[in-house]
């Protein structure tokens, strides 16, 4: 279960930094700003799920 | 396996240890602590008062420092800057996409600010509520709720969502028309307030429809604790000829609890999301040890826009010493929500709770749904009537069944009422929040 955890983990947090870096490079394209933003509420989701598991 | 047969959301969460549950919550009360210390004004100024930092919370003894916030103080920084929640908010105003408010039962309406991740959050735990009662992605959900300015069912349609279900919303009917799409579109489930249900089941009857030949299978009710409350339950599950589930949750706090598919006569608290205390009602003592009632201290672990850190819900509750049949370590608070501090008075010099009068009512066979209790001063001392309804069929059991009810009320309740029978169907029905205890007398 750790390692599944931790795996789940490191595909979250990957996805993050792509969502973060969408986000920035999207900043003056609302379409793009706002899904980005979406997707990091969502992503959070996943860490209150996993990462915060990962990270005990 | 696949997703849909595995019986909890988040099986890491709902199986953890308790040991590696409380670990989890101390970090995270440090984080929603550090979060509301650094970007709300009114938490930072209630902290600097009581002498606490963030670097103070090292462990539970520490959360037990931190002073509670009421719903009162709530009101006090409210319609204020920046308008119109006040300075409890921790985002700017520009991140606020959700706008709610408390029903105001006790008083002037709480806001409630929620970002787009808090009412991410809020679908979230929603979620936990509706996977552990059997909801998937094959099920129809109907609901019957006014979508308004209150949470009421809103969280859930959107977890109905995100679970995959086909989610049809109720909203500007009227309970014959809601009727009427039941047994249009056949949902297989269905969420509102324990009063509403009975209501709904009612007005079927009275449009020749029996509810229980309807496709309901599984029924969510929150609001109000009747789905706790055995004799309410029976009565619900009897007239829709479905599984009827409680969840407690408010505004202010989230959706902190719920029953599972074994109903073993509680909730369970998602101790993942959320830490809840129990505190003793004359000591202020945390409460650790199973069947002694205490009010809920709660903490909302991960909402940020207006943090509810130690919210002194009112609610009371007790642990339960047995763990759940279905597997999971969150810990059940028996009979659920059973009371509310607030609501708890005097009559007669003896302690009433108002749900216990319901507890009788509901459980005496013949008696129809509906009632109301009317406390007032005669004189010097207090009088309380009790009007209930017979159902037609029984007027012919009329005597015995209103001498068991005194019976069962001084047993349970330690009180004589005034009791009278009115006629089926004259007394209120609820779509929300029911309203049938009345204390007139002027405190």
């Amino acid at each position: 279960m750790e390692q599944k955890i931790k795996a789940l983990n490191k595909i979250i947090q990957t996805l993050k930094e792509q969502a973060e870096l969408l986000s920035k490079e999207g900043a003056d394209l609302p379409c793009v700003f706002r899904n980005s933003q979406r997707l990091l509420a969502t992503i959070k989701m996943l860490e209150l799920e996993v990462s915060d598991i990962a990270n005990l | 396996m696949g997703y849909v047969d595995q019986p909890y959301w988040n099986p890491f969460l709902e199986t953890m240890s308790q040991r590696d549950l409380k670990r989890l919550q101390l970090a995270k009360f440090k984080r929603i602590f550090t979060w509301a210390y650094e970007k709300s004004k009114f938490h930072r100024s209630l902290y600097e008062k009581a002498g606490i930092k963030p670097e103070d919370i090292k462990s539970f003894e520490d959360i037990r420092r931190v002073p509670k916030v009421e719903k009162s103080m709530m009101r006090d920084i409210q319609r204020k800057d920046p308008f119109p929640y006040g300075d409890a908010l921790c985002v700017p105003l520009d991140e606020v996409t959700e706008f709610r408010q408390t029903s105001g039962t006790t008083g002037q309406p709480v806001y409630q600010p929620d970002t787009w991740q808090d009412w991410e959050w809020w679908s979230e735990s929603w979620s936990y509520v509706l996977w552990a009662q059997g909801y998937r992605p094959s099920t129809r959900v109907f609901l019957p709720f006014g979508y308004n300015v209150f949470v009421a069912f809103w969280a859930g349609h959107y977890a109905a969502e995100k679970i995959g279900c086909e989610v049809i919303p109720g909203g500007v009917l009227d309970t014959k028309a809601r009727i009427l799409k039941i047994q249009e579109l056949r949902p297989t489930a269905m969420m509102a307030t324990p009063s509403y249900i009975l209501t709904m089941a009612d007005t079927a009857r009275k449009m020749g429809i029996d509810p229980a030949s309807l496709t309901i299978e599984r029924i969510t009710c929150a609001g109000e604790p009747g789905a706790s409350i055995p004799g309410t339950k029976k009565r619900m599950e009897e007239a829709w000829g479905a599984k009827v589930f409680d969840h407690s949750g408010a505004t202010e706090i989230g959706a902190w609890s719920y029953e599972c598919l074994e109903q073993p006569g509680g909730v369970h608290v998602n101790e993942a999301f959320f830490l809840l205390e129990l505190e003793d009602l004359e000591t202020g003592e945390i409460i650790e040890e199973p069947n002694k009632r205490g009010k809920i201290i709660i903490t909302a672990l991960d909402r940020i826009a207006q943090p509810c850190v130690r919210f002194d819900s009112k609610d009371i509750g007790m642990w339960d010493e047995k763990m759940c049949p279905c597997g999971r370590t969150f810990r059940l608070l028996k009979g659920g929500v059973i009371g509310r501090a607030d609501d708890i008075t005097k009559v007669k010099g003896v302690l009433l709770a108002p749900s216990a009068i319901e507890e009788v009512v509901r459980a005496i066979d013949g008696l129809g749904d509906e009632y109301e209790v009317i406390v007032e001063k005669e004189g010097d001392t207090d009088r309380i009537s009790l009007k209930v309804e017979l159902l037609p069929e029984m007027e012919g059991k009329k005597e015995s069944i209103l001498a068991k009810l005194k019976d069962e009320l001084r047993l349970k309740t330690n009180l004589g009422y005034v009791i009278e029978c009115v006629p089926f169907g004259t007394l209120p029905r609820y779509e929300g929040k029911a309203k049938r205890f009345k204390d007139l007398r002027k405190h």
